[in-house]
């Protein structure tokens, strides 16, 4: 019988240079890693995301670097973006001169009142190694204030960079703070070149009636790893509307927790495009926490190859939560007969009124469909395209910037090998 | 430019038709009338090559090719059409995008040159107002969350898009209120040209009172049981299916 190795990755990584901002809460970090291993698939939740193969890799702080982004600018937000290059602020690259008076967006190094935050803005679940890894040596990130009913029409962007030669580790932080009445809607977007791995954590406060949408673009490099974590806390009457889209990184996990206070508001939603031996694992937990609450959440995966994408949606209605109403479906379109799909609900309802809906389907594509459109003139490879396009496509029409929308389209043709169907974007 | 000779097909190992014969030339429009469950609609998806159907038996041929050698897709660009009973709803695909590519896979058959976005715009507009559509069905899913009359519409925009050698038209005043039977059969009309024909498949007579058939057969039980002239489709109107029926079976009088 062989016994696996102890992961020496936890250790690799910490034995770097701790920075010297935010002592407090990164020792707190490393006492709570201290003898710990990464989860293996005995651990619960991680049953079928095996991180064996990142355990073996040695990973090292990322170098700082450049890159060209010329490529990845949106002209709507060419003047409120920020980016991080190798987990560094890039001030050459950024630029926040259309923000509006009183709005707040920038680097963490350059914020001081953000010491009062890390940690603070949304209450702890249980921690992945991750997400304490992160804490433990984030190097900068964002940090976003919007003042008491300020609303912002310009989106915000925030671009991850990661460029890197060797195994090497980012660890990218954001926090977001919106007061009441506040208004905001950010597009997040990692990006980058080589094998590296990056832990983002997300933290987010959404005040009274505060709306903030986020749109979180996953488009890693097909050798990277991505481990994230995102917390958020709504207050009463406060909306937090997200859409989280996974295209790249071999490996992945997305780990979202969001606690409603009373009559807030939630989405969380999925797309998922996995091909060759893509892993793509979203642990959602949707909290709510109080009455007359509402969640959303729409999780849809099209996965080819050997790819496998893992679905579990955990939402707790607490037992004063009544009058909760959360919507939880699972749609997933197997393109090959090696693909996989794990998918479960996982309702935890302490509350007697209430509504509380999921469901989950996993399928191939529908054979009535195929033929109305081979009816139609196109061949059974264009008809299939077309179909696998729209079936992932149907969440990107809700999507509030123009040109992000029409950028992502046109990922999805790729994706889907809808390209030479011509331009349907 | 159709000619099936005893053609029989099943479904689900079940015989659903049971020898046909029919002739179409060019410049014919002919109606197939017949009782529910009849196989109306099973011809019509056998000719346009719908999977779930097996041809048993007969030939078809089409323009002079064997029908049954060629993909749905293959017979759709060849000139074949059929505005479906039941039109499928797809999400995700605009309807203007879909019609799009429709048209240039047409295009790129027949060595014609494609349509860009912006030309298509002006070929689709011209189009979209032969079947009186709202412009915003243009972009919506295909089909989807759309009224049954909607999607009745917007089969006839594909064909008025694809302008088919051949259109089988199958019940197409279902979901219809008369005014908008009345459009669409007016574009119907349009869109006939002495090259083309159409083969009408209907329950009710009351289409056929715009779309003019020069020949209707009575189709029950998987075979036609009688052949005639517009005459004919009054004479159902008036004393519905079974008498034909009654006069066909043994011991009947022909
Ligand atoms: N998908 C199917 N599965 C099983 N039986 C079918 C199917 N489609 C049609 N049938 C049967 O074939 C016969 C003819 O159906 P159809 O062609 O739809 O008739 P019509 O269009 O004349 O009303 C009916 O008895 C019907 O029940
Ligand atoms: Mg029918």
């Amino acid at each position: 019988m062989t016994v696996a190795a102890p992961s020496s990755l936890l250790a690799d990584l910490l034995s770097g240079p701790r920075p010297t901002e935010w002592e407090a809460p990164r020792l707190a970090a490393e006492a709570r890693l201290a003898g710990r291993e990464l989860p293996t698939p005995r651990d619960k939740g991680w049953q079928y995301t095996d991180l064996a193969s990142l355990s073996r890799t040695p990973f090292t702080p990322a170098p700082e670097a450049t890159a060209d982004i010329s490529g990845d600018l949106l002209p709507e937000m060419v003047g409120t973006r920020q980016v991080f290059v190798n987990g560094r602020y890039a001030p050459h690259a950024s630029c926040v001169s259309a923000l509006p008076p009183g709005l707040r967006f920038l680097p963490l190094t350059l914020a001081s009142e953000a010491c009062h935050c890390l940690g603070t803005l949304a209450p702890e679940t249980a921690r992945s190694p991750f997400e304490d890894l992160n804490t433990a040596r984030f190097e900068d990130g964002a940090l976003i204030l919007v003042p008491k009913n300020l609303r912002a029409t310009l989106p915000l962007h925030l671009l991850f960079v990661t460029r890197v030669e060797h195994p090497s580790a980012v660890f990218p932080r954001v926090l977001i703070r919106l007061e009441a009445g506040a208004e905001l809607s950010l597009v997040e977007e990692h990006t980058g070149q080589g094998p590296y791995l990056t832990c983002p954590v997300v933290e987010i406060q959404v005040g009274e009636g505060a709306i903030l949408r986020h749109e979180r673009i996953q488009r890693d490099h097909a050798t990277a790893v991505h481990m994230t974590t995102l917390r958020a806390t709504v207050a009463q009457g406060g909306q937090y509307h997200s859409r989280t889209l996974t295209f790249g990184a071999r490996l992945s996990r997305q780990e979202p927790s969001v606690r409603l206070a009373e009559g807030a508001e939630a989405t969380l939603d999925g797309l998922a495009l996995l091909g060759d031996g893509q892993v793509a694992d979203t642990h959602s937990f949707l909290h709510h926490a109080e009455p007359h609450g509402t969640s959303h959440q729409l999780h849809t995966c099209v996965v080819d190859g050997q790819a496998r994408a893992v679905f579990n949606g955990q939402i707790r209605v607490a037992p004063d939560a009544q009058g909760t109403d959360a919507q939880q479906k699972s749609r997933n379109l197997l393109l090959s007969g090696t693909a996989r799909v794990d998918t479960e609900p996982q309702l935890e309802i302490y509350a007697d009124d209430v509504k509380c809906t999921h469901g989950a389907a996993v399928g191939q594509l529908d054979p009535d469909e195929i033929f109305y459109l081979q009816s139609r003139g196109l061949d059974l490879e264009a008809a299939r395209n077309l179909l696998t396009y729209g079936f992932a496509a149907d969440l990107l029409e809700r999507i509030p910037v123009a040109s992000l929308r029409r950028a992502l389209r046109r990922l999805v043709l790729a994706r889907t090998h809808a390209s030479a169907l011509g331009d349907l974007a | 430019m159709l000619s099936i000779k005893n053609l029989t097909a099943s479904i689900n190992g079940t015989p659903v038709l049971k020898g046909i014969d029919l002739e179409i030339k060019a410049g014919e429009i002919h109606a197939i009338m017949g009782p529910n469950g009849s196989g109306k609609s099973t011809l019509g998806k056998v000719l346009v090559g719908h999977p779930a159907y097996e041809v048993t038996g007969g030939t078809v041929t089409f323009e002079g090719k064997n029908l049954f050698d060629l993909e749905p897709d293959v017979r759709a660009r060849a000139g074949l059409f059929m505005g479906f009973q039941h039109p499928i709803e797809v999400p995700g695909v605009s309807n203007a995008a879909f019609l799009r590519l429709a048209y240039n896979k047409k295009a790129e058959a027949e060595g014609r040159d494609e349509l860009d976005p912006l030309e298509f715009d002006d070929f689709i507009h011209e189009k979209i107002k032969l079947v009186s559509m709202k412009e915003a069905f243009l972009d919506r899913s295909l089909n989807e969350g759309f009224s049954g009359g909607e999607k009745k519409r917007n089969e006839i925009l594909q064909m008025a898009v694809l302008e088919p050698k051949l259109a089988i038209l199958d019940e197409l005043d279902s979901g219809l209120d008369i005014d908008a039977l009345r459009v669409l059969g007016d574009a119907v009309n349009k869109l006939m040209r002495p090259d083309h024909a159409l083969l009408v498949i209907t329950h009710f007579p009351r289409i056929l009172e715009t779309i003019r058939p020069q020949f209707v057969h009575v189709l029950s039980g998987g075979r036609i049981l009688k052949q005639g002239g517009p005459g004919l489709a009054i004479e159902l109107e008036e004393r519905g299916y079974d008498w034909v029926v009654e006069e066909a079976a043994p011991g009947g009088h022909r």
